[in-house]
This record gives structure tokens, sequence and C-alpha cells, in this order.
């Protein structure tokens, strides 16, 4: 996945690790989408995706720890692309090839615990990961022409 | 996150959510469901004006579901939009909770 393309103006979002800070996704997302046509269904993608990576890397990656920083940079490599790469400076983690829970099947609280990587395989069009000599790099694609509305 | 409670005939509590259930609108509304869960028997939780759910959010479901149907009540959601119901078919809760869009299944499932 590469950031290149016509339309492919980039836009950064810089957070410390606070649970906190992750109110100014929802924000940033509704900033980039009338400038950059992003449908609706996508934003509902890009904001699911963007809670769980975000939320683990600061409950898990940094283990809760405040000051650390998490950089998101979006732009749009092509007319029906979206991509944000996620970048810290975390324990190293790999979500593409981290084991995926089944869907919850009991009302037991701690089954609901393992779907954030569930649903960012489900809600992302396109999930690539790079370790960093800091930390990682994670880089989640959206099409608006795959809507994640008509995904099964 | 707003929540509000309307009480409907038959005992069943209507529990209205608005807005985000992400992290922070989980945290939000997690003591009164909490409350909603320990007293309220047969609950239908409301999620039209529901914007977005996250992971976060399912706890803030699953959780009360656990501890009302552990007291023998029911609970069902009604109205979710389609994204918002893709999210709980993903996860698997839909099979724990029942999703219904039309009040009248809704409210029939809890009698």
């Amino acid at each position: 996945m590469t950031a290149n393309g016509p339309d492919s103006a980039d836009e950064t979002l810089n957070l410390q690790s606070r649970i906190s800070d992750l109110a100014q996704v929802p924000a940033w997302i509704e900033r980039l989408a009338p400038r950059f046509s992003i449908p609706d269904s996508t934003q509902f993608a890009i904001n699911l995706c963007l809670e769980e990576v975000l939320s683990n890397t600061i409950r898990h990656g940094y283990a809760g720890q405040p000051g650390h920083p998490i950089a998101i940079r979006f732009s749009k490599p092509r007319e029906d692309y979206f991509l944000f790469v996620v970048e810290d400076h975390a324990a190293p983690f790999n979500p593409v090839d981290s084991p995926e829970l089944p869907p919850i099947s009991s009302l037991d609280e701690s089954a609901v615990g393992g779907q954030g990587i569930r649903l960012l395989r489900q809600f992302a069009d396109g999930l690539e990961y790079h370790p960093t000599p800091s930390g990682n790099r994670l880089f989640i694609g959206f099409s608006s022409v795959n809507s994640p509305a008509a995904k099964n | 996150m707003p929540i509000s409670t309307v009480e409907l005939e038959g005992g069943i509590t209507r529990v209205i959510l608005e807005g985000r259930l992400d992290i922070e609108g989980a945290a939000a509304v997690d003591m009164p469901m909490n409350v909603i869960a320990g007293t309220k028997k047969f609950v239908l939780v409301d999620m039209e004006k529901v914007s977005f759910l996250g992971s976060m959010g399912l706890r803030a479901l699953v959780a009360p579901a656990r501890a009302i149907k552990g007291r023998g009540g029911k609970i069902v959601i009604f109205g979710p939009n389609e994204m918002v119901e893709k999210v709980l078919k993903s996860s698997g809760v839909d099979t724990l909770i029942p999703v219904h869009h039309e009040l009248q299944n809704a409210i029939a499932a809890l009698q």
C-alpha cells in the first residue's frame, strides 16, 4: 500500500496515549469526509477500525501509560480508496496475524473482549502491518466501492 | 451518551440510547445500564438513535444482558441502523440478544 496518487493530500492526526484522546478521531473523520467524499458507511467503518486499533495500542501496546505518541496519517491514493496509516512506538503487535476469536456465542463478558480484531478484519478492506525500529506501522484501507454496508 | 427509559405496558422497560456507543459512550451508560439490569426484567434496548457501535459498546450491551437473563428476564435490541446491525452480526451479539426492526415484534418477544 502506498500513499501516492492524484488526490493524495496527506492529513495527519497526532494523539497521545490517552483513551480520552480518542474523542478527537470522529471529529477528524467528519472534517475529512466532505473534502475527500468519504461515504457515511465508510466513515462508520473507519471510526470502528481506528477505535479498535488505537484503544488496543493505548491499553496494551503502551500498557495504559499516557504521554506516548500515536500518529494517524490519512491519504486518498485513488478515487475510491482511503488509506490510514497508524504509527506508534509501542510494543510490537501485529493485528493482521494475531488469532481471531470466533463470534460471541455466550454472554460471558470475556468473549466480548476479543471482538476488536474480528471487527477490524470485517470492516477494513485492506490491512498491512510493518514493524518499525521503534514500534508499529499499520496500514488500514477502505474502499468506497466495496462499501461496508454491502459486505456480508 | 444520553440514556433514558420509558415504562411500557406489560412490565417492559424501553431503554433509549442516543449517539455514539464508543468507548466514551459505553463508559457513560455503564452505570445506568447496570442499574437497569439489576432492577428490570424485560428490557427493550432502543438503538434507533445510535449512530455508532464499537467493541466497547458491545460490552455495554452484553454485560446487562447477562444480568437480566441470569435473573430469568429477557432483553431485545430494537431498531439498529444498517451499520450498527452489521457490528451486532459480525460479533455474534445478535445471536444472544435478538434484534427486531418492528416495535410490535420487539415487544412481543419480551412477553
